[in-house]
């Protein structure tokens, strides 16, 4: 195992280099003034715009770019934003915690309710099965964006009873108690959560229904119930968590949610995510700013795919044999 | 910071003195809408920026503002800040006498030496490049004591107050001069900085809100509201749903669109406030071949076919139908706020029939038939660049299509992601550009895109004439509306641009406020003079800290 883990590591790290290096000199090669932004409202003199591009090393040729970001790299120094002026591994640091509350709660609704929701519908065929998928298929099909803009305008304006965007009320009193804030927080995470986990939900569904169905076909399931166990005991405690497989891969897929998020999600919510830092980013061509956010969803889809390896190989000592 | 960046004119507002000494209590809070979140609200670091520098204006004082309602020339039109007040030497020397109740949020007094520090800072290139380009002309500033500052120019010109005042304020030696200067940007300062102005610092949660307090003891005055919020949301959507679920109080930029006008008013708790803009939005004609400037541009280095572009157009039916009431079509490159404005005759109405005449005259006919002109076998075809960040833009470049497509031209419009359309627009790959320029609040400032050597200036027009009438009326000290106004005559004859729109400023503020004040230029400038109007005041008015 140590050693199937060590190789599927190195293979790890390789693939995670080896997009890094792409993604730096494709970003470099498409056209785009990383000093765009800061001539919107003015237009920077040639001498102005001159300093700056050698303040940001973007006179220097690619390939000496590329060693100065690798050594910075190294040195866990991502460069200064374009944008912001401010370091990318700071401005990183303090949206991941927004990124991984939404994309922590979307991945454990579409994941809990998904797998919960998906086996049920396959041990109730009938009505309770048609509707469930109807609606969620309904759901997948829906655009994020206007669903979240849907959300948005009927809870948050017109009903208001959530907040309409944000991830906090910026004017919660300052003796606010940790409960008051906790609150405040779940408040602004509904929206967005909802949207994402909505249209996310009917995939973990249907994979999760799919397994449920070929599991409970399965001898062993026969011979469960010969034994005399009822449909509790045989649905949730053997064929349940034995048709999980899938879902766990589905699950890794998914993990970069987690800093990815949904680019229009965030930006409608005005949810100060990764995803719409790293939107930003690309709209401005914030070098700095778009390497360290692509550098965070390589390593979490590569993270993603080599949990999902091992929870596999742990699961099924099968996939271990070379 | 940006030299466009200044309150002015037009508005019969309160003085700019702070109105609130002496009141009882202040409360409330205004909760401002934006678009981007101020990373670094610190003069000459955070450059370039409007976000900075809207919440710098209100952490930090400049020496002077120019007084609300009156053109700031010369060295009328200014209300002492930091500055109490101030004398001429000579032609070339100002002197300032620094108030000396100002004090820093920490308590330590503001002196000379705080402006020194500064502006030592803003007129080293490798520092702060944007002031140091804006700034050209102010060959020193020294100390003369603690509280006189001595500022010496290059040569004489009119805006030398402007640029002493308006551009940089100043930031405290105390507390920085023992960093080395390139690692301010990066400092504790930067993310808490200490200012002198009527709000101090109480926290930024990044990406989300940068929240102030009032500062209860100000020497000017205390603010109207405690607690003053800049939220930030970057999607335009998200920043009207703020507003339209209460959430937010004031907010800049929702019209255009139009929609937003009225999604807005049916609220019945939010009114629109407007004042003149130092935006101008046109189509820039490219007088050299894109891509190389050593070449006259093959069609639009001819002024007959500049001209009958402008008469071509239906200007003022593309700026009803996209701004409705909020913006007017400019005569030549003078924005609603530049006093010169005023000078200005209304634009020539289009003219389909002189546009064909003008074309006719430049050699263009249709040999083909098939509507559309052409000269030796060429056709009389142009593409314009138009950013995508702009629906307005988008939205006024299709309207031009068809309109010039009625006078015999092919016009291809090209929507560009931002940093390539700027790259094209910079480097001078274009045929026409849809540009806006957010103008100097002087119209010394026009020298930079309508003079030969201005160094925004990416399409090549050229007219020394228009140079020399530009130098005097900058030299001169006495009246020199004669002078622009027959600057504006002659770049509106030459044509280096179809002159499209000239909005107005329209900032959606909460009724609950009164004295809401908004300024040319620097909207938020008088933000510490709007108060809860009494008995109208939400739960969250009256949570301030």
């Amino acid at each position: 195992m140590a050693r199937w883990l060590a190789g599927r590591l190195l293979q790890a790290l390789i693939t995670a280099a080896l997009a890094v290096v792409l993604m730096f000199f494709l970003v470099r090669a498409a056209p785009g003034d990383p000093l765009a932004r800061l001539s919107e409202d003015r237009q920077l003199s040639p001498e102005a715009a001159a300093v700056l591009r050698a303040r940001y090393g973007l006179d220097q040729p690619a390939g000496r770019q590329f060693r100065s970001f690798a050594t910075g790299l190294v040195r866990g120094d991502l460069g200064t934003s374009i944008e912001y002026g401010r370091p990318v591994t700071e401005l990183l640091r303090e949206r991941l915690p927004g990124s991984v509350l939404l994309g922590g709660t979307v991945l454990l609704l579409t994941f809990g309710l998904g797998s919960w929701l998906g086996a049920l519908q396959a041990v109730r065929r009938g009505a309770m099965d048609r509707l469930a998928s109807a609606v969620a298929l309904t759901l997948y099909a829906t655009p994020s964006f206007w669903l979240a803009l849907v959300l948005a305008w009927l809870v948050g304006i017109e009903w208001r009873l959530l907040p309409a965007a944000g991830m906090r009320d910026p004017l919660l009193p300052a003796d606010a108690g940790a409960l008051e804030r906790l609150a405040d927080l779940l408040r602004h995470l509904v929206l967005p959560s909802v949207t994402l986990a909505a249209v996310n939900l009917a995939a973990t569904m249907r994979y999760q229904r799919a397994a449920m169905l070929e599991v409970l076909q399965q001898p062993w399931i026969a011979t469960a119930r010969a034994r005399g166990l009822g449909d509790g005991a045989v649905h949730w405690r053997h064929a349940f968590r034995n048709a999980l497989f899938p879902v766990v891969t589905l699950f890794g897929l998914w993990l970069p949610l987690l800093v990815a998020g949904s680019v229009f999600v965030e930006k409608i919510f005005a949810w100060p995510g990764l995803g719409a830092l790293a939107a930003d980013a690309v709209g401005s061509r914030d070098y700095p700013v778009l390497m360290g956010a692509s550098l965070l969803v390589t390593a979490l889809v590569v993270l993603g795919s080599l949990l999902a390896d091992v929870a596999y190989a742990v699961l099924d000592p099968r996939v271990r044999r070379p | 910071m940006r030299r466009t960046r200044l309150a002015l004119v037009t508005l019969a507002l309160p003085a700019l003195a702070f109105p609130l000494a002496g009141r009882a209590t202040a409360q409330g809070s205004i909760v401002v809408v934006t678009g981007e979140h101020a990373a670094a609200p610190v003069p000459t670091v955070g450059e370039g920026t409007t976000a900075n520098a809207d919440v710098a204006d209100q952490l930090f004082l400049r020496l002077a503002v120019p007084s609300p309602g009156r053109a700031a020339a010369g060295d009328r039109g200014f209300t002492p800040q930091l500055a109490r007040s101030w004398s001429r030497r000579d032609s070339v020397t100002l002197v300032f006498d620094l108030d000396r109740r100002a004090r820093w949020h920490d308590g330590v007094p503001v002196t000379s030496r705080d402006v020194v520090f500064t502006f030592g800072r803003a007129l080293d290139p490798a520092l702060a490049p944007v002031h140091a380009g804006l700034l050209a002309q102010v060959a020193s500033v020294q100390a003369e004591g603690a509280h006189r500052v001595v500022f010496r120019f290059k040569r004489p010109y009119a805006d030398q107050l402007f640029d002493a005042t308006y551009f940089v304020s100043p930031i405290p030696a105390h507390l920085l001069d023992t960093l080395r200067p390139a690692d301010l940007q990066r400092s504790a300062f930067v993310r808490a900085p200490v200012g002198n102005g009527p709000f101090r610092w109480v926290r930024s949660v990044p990406g989300e809100f940068i929240e102030l307090a009032a500062v209860r003891n100000h020497f000017l005055g205390r603010p109207g509201v405690s607690r003053l919020v800049f939220r930030t949301a970057t999607d335009a959507d998200a920043r009207i749903n703020l507003m339209l679920s209460g959430e937010g109080d004031a907010l800049i930029g929702a019209i255009p669109p139009l929609a937003n006008r009225d999604r807005l008013l049916a609220t019945g708790e939010i009114r629109l406030v407007t004042t003149p803009s130092n935006s101008i939005g046109y189509l820039l004609f490219n007088q050299r071949a894109p891509g190389d400037s050593t070449r006259p541009h093959p069609i639009l280095g001819d002024v007959r076919v500049r001209r009958a572009i402008v008469a071509a157009l239906d200007r003022e039916a593309m700026v009803r139908s996209v701004f409705g009431p909020y913006a007017e079509v400019p005569y030549g490159p003078a924005s609603g706020m530049l006093w010169i404005s005023a000078l200005a005759p209304d634009p020539a109405p289009r003219d389909l029939a002189a546009a064909r005449r003008l074309l006719a005259d430049a050699g263009w006919r249709d040999a083909d038939g098939d509507g559309i002109l052409d000269r030796d076998g060429r056709p009389l075809a142009l593409s314009i660049n138009v950013p995508a960040t702009s629906a307005a833009r988008r939205q006024m470049a299709v309207q031009a299509q068809e309109q010039l497509r009625q006078a015999g031209i092919r016009l291809e419009v090209l929507v560009l992601e931002r940093p390539v359309w700027q790259e094209r627009h910079v480097g001078g790959n274009f045929d026409i550009g849809f540009g806006s320029a957010t103008q100097d609040a002087t119209p010394a400032g026009l020298t930079q895109s309508w003079s030969c050597a201005g160094g925004s200036n990416v399409a090549h027009y050229c007219n020394p004439i228009v140079d020399s009438l530009m130098r005097r009326a900058q030299l001169s000290f006495g009246d020199v509306s004669p002078l622009w106004r027959e600057v504006l005559d002659r770049v509106e004859a030459d044509a280096p641009a179809a002159f499209l729109f000239a909005p107005v400023t329209v900032v959606a503020v909460h009724r609950r406020f009164e004295r809401s004040a908004v300024l040319a230029g620097a909207p938020w400038l008088m933000l510490h003079s709007w108060r809860v109007r009494r008995g109208a005041e939400l739960p969250r008015d009256r949570a301030a800290r």
